[in-house]
């Protein structure tokens, strides 16, 4: 039952370039030569187990890593090594200077062809081992619906790899949309805060227990879309409908959304969904449109484009609501690119102007 | 069907939202995890047969592998229920991303780890745990706060409170275990039957060794006359009765029908 786990990430294409690698080799050799770094960034170089490691090995996730950075002369098989690099036989409780030297050995120092192969693979694998780092650092702030800073980041990816940064940043980015369906988005044009989201601005969590707040988000998106779809405005039939196939029924406690009536009650409260009559309709017959909080959270195309997703099909296929959807994002790029002066407008009007077509009729 | 251009393998949007789901609740019980896979193959409108949990999971777990992380399945101690959490398989630390945790709350997390795993029961009891407060690394801590920060480790589910005692929640063992066994190697228990490790369990008076109470339960489950494996003496304990997730359900209350899926072109 315990399997190994694979010695290397498999990453497209080596990000091996001659270049670079000097200039990391220039970042690590002063830094051991400078001040000496706080031990525990010194323990996550422990990278280098002179044993395999333990088969089932398993360790605090989330919120307690325990591995404290004395712990560092504990047993080859302890704690702080990884399956991530074992081509290496090297004693576990490396320091930096150490580290330092070879990596200056195998990259700086020769030009033979067969010594740079090596160091290849070496960075690939050092490098790789950090994007796994940053994945499960992200997993945690999104466990905890957390933003994350640039600064955090580079803290977990480490001084050594600072120049690495954008390259670790965006293979873990597309390791969370990969596998777990997670967007990395700036919060902020300055891009030093990130949210980490599910598809939409609108997180989408959900609590199995009934002591804690009923989270609505992923409800309230379907809703959002079934009422895109219907032209932006759903009869409750229309709703009522549509929650049935995915088995949730009015009066019926669902173990995730709880009672859809009274959660469309709150959503009308909070401004995501406006409750209306049907005009002259007798009996009188109500239906929903998107709210003004709505409107002002995400836009049409996303929605759109989560609907598509969910049925396997592309937001052109509702051929209506995507000519609004455009439309929309035409308005929005046009209001942004007015505020930004002229040049930039033109190029905004251009680029729309060629994507506006849109689906063939 | 599922319209994301960039798929490892199998991995579809309803494993992703799967995954991200039982992130979100840190540690489900079976039951539930078998509700959240129904349901995120329905909320994707996915007709297609839902796979065995078994097979679900591994087929995350064999996407996952690069990443090393996984699913993983365990057992409560107490009651011999089955978990699941997403669990982290590499060591290497990143503990200055946990900003739940200052610390001193961690190093108070360790300290009680210690304790309980130093005990003869599987359990520390709250005086002894505060006491050790004067001894927490970082930012110095009052007793009352570590108290608070204890219920904070319990509702995390990190740890599980019994009339003023403290142990571990089945969450931490699944999360801890290869951790514990390094960092704790003489005083660590572990089961006669399972080989895992044991926090809380029976005990054989005569020759010492321990059993978790749900191994207890399978072992003896048809036995009159109970006794040790390893020295044949009688054993003094109350056999626990064998979960049953037939019983839970019908304790629970279930749904009676199932609506059949219609499908609807939006």
């Amino acid at each position: 039952m315990p399997r190994f786990p694979k010695p290397r990430l498999d990453f497209e294409q080596s990000i091996w370039d001659p270049a670079e690698a000097q200039d990391l080799v220039d970042t690590v050799v002063p830094s051991a030569e400078g001040e000496e770094e706080p031990s525990s960034s010194s323990a996550s170089f422990n990278i280098f187990p002179s044993t395999p490691p333990p088969l089932s090995s398993s360790s605090s996730f989330s919120l307690l890593n325990l591995d404290s950075p004395e712990k560092e002369g504990s047993p080859a098989t302890g704690m702080l090594s990884t399956a991530q690099s074992p081509q290496r036989s090297s004693p576990s409780s490396i320091s930096h200077s150490k580290l330092d030297e070879e990596l200056e050995e195998e990259m700086g120092a020769s030009s033979s062809s067969s010594q740079s192969a090596d160091s290849e693979s070496l960075a690939d694998t050092l490098v790789g081992g950090k994007v796994t780092d940053l994945v499960h650092a992200l997993i945690l702030k999104y466990q905890m619906k957390e933003p994350v800073t640039e600064e955090e980041m580079l803290q977990v990816v480490t001084e050594e790899y600072k120049h690495w940064f954008p390259t670790i940043f965006e293979k873990a980015s597309s390791c969370l949309e990969m596998f777990f369906g997670i967007d990395v988005r700036k919060m902020d044009s300055a891009g030093h805060t990130y949210m980490l989201v599910n598809s939409l601005n609108l997180t989408y969590d959900s609590v199995l227990s009934d002591d804690q707040d009923m989270p609505k988000n992923g409800f309230l998106i379907i809703i959002l879309g079934v009422i895109l779809i219907q032209e932006n405005f759903a009869t409750e039939e229309d709703i009522w409908d549509f929650l049935d196939m995915i088995e949730v029924s009015e009066g019926k406690e669902h173990f995730i959304y709880g009672e859809p009536r009274k959660l469309l009650q709150n959503l009308v409260q909070e401004n995501y969904l406006e409750y209306r009559q049907v005009p002259s309709s007798d009996p009188p017959c109500y239906g929903f449109l998107w709210g003004p909080r709505a409107k002002a959270e995400t836009t049409k195309m996303k929605v759109l484009q989560f609907v598509a997703k969910i049925k396997g099909t592309h937001p052109s296929f509702f051929l209506d609501s995507y000519r609004e959807a455009l439309q929309e994002e035409e308005e929005r790029e046009q209001a942004a690119a007015s505020s930004l002066g002229s040049t930039s407008a033109s190029f905004f009007a251009q680029h729309f102007s060629a994507a506006s077509p849109g689906p063939e009729d | 069907m599922q319209g994301s251009a960039k798929r490892m393998g199998t991995m579809t949007d309803v494993h992703r939202r799967f995954l991200q789901l039982l992130m979100t609740h840190g540690v489900l019980e079976e039951w539930d995890v078998k509700r959240l896979q129904n349901h995120c193959y329905k909320v994707h409108n996915c007709n297609a047969q839902v796979d065995k949990l078994e097979d679900f999971i591994n087929n995350i777990n064999s996407a996952l592998e690069s990443l090393y992380i996984e699913i993983k399945k365990g057992v409560t101690e107490d009651d011999g229920r089955p978990i699941y959490a997403l669990v982290n398989l590499a060591t290497t630390p990143v503990s200055k991303m946990s900003t739940d945790f200052a610390e001193n709350e961690l190093d108070l997390f360790r300290k009680a780890l210690e304790m309980i795993v130093d005990s003869e029961t599987g359990f520390a009891s709250s005086t002894n745990i505060l006491n050790l407060v004067d001894q927490l690394k970082g930012k110095k801590m009052k007793k009352k706060e570590a108290e608070q920060v204890l219920q904070k480790f319990v509702q995390s589910k990190w740890l599980i409170e019994k009339e003023g005692e403290f142990t571990l929640h089945g969450r931490a063992i699944l999360e801890m275990e290869q951790y514990i066994r390094e960092t704790y190697p003489d005083s660590v228990r572990v089961c006669n039957i399972c080989h895992g490790l044991l926090i809380q369990g029976q005990s054989c008076e005569t020759c010492g060794i321990r059993m978790h109470r749900p191994c207890v339960a399978k072992y003896f489950q048809s036995s009159p006359d109970p006794r040790c494996p390893h020295c044949d003496d009688f054993w003094p304990h109350e056999v626990p009765e064998v979960f049953d997730p037939e019983k839970e359900r019908e304790a629970a209350g279930s749904r009676s029908s199932r609506k059949s899926l219609r499908s609807r072109q939006h």
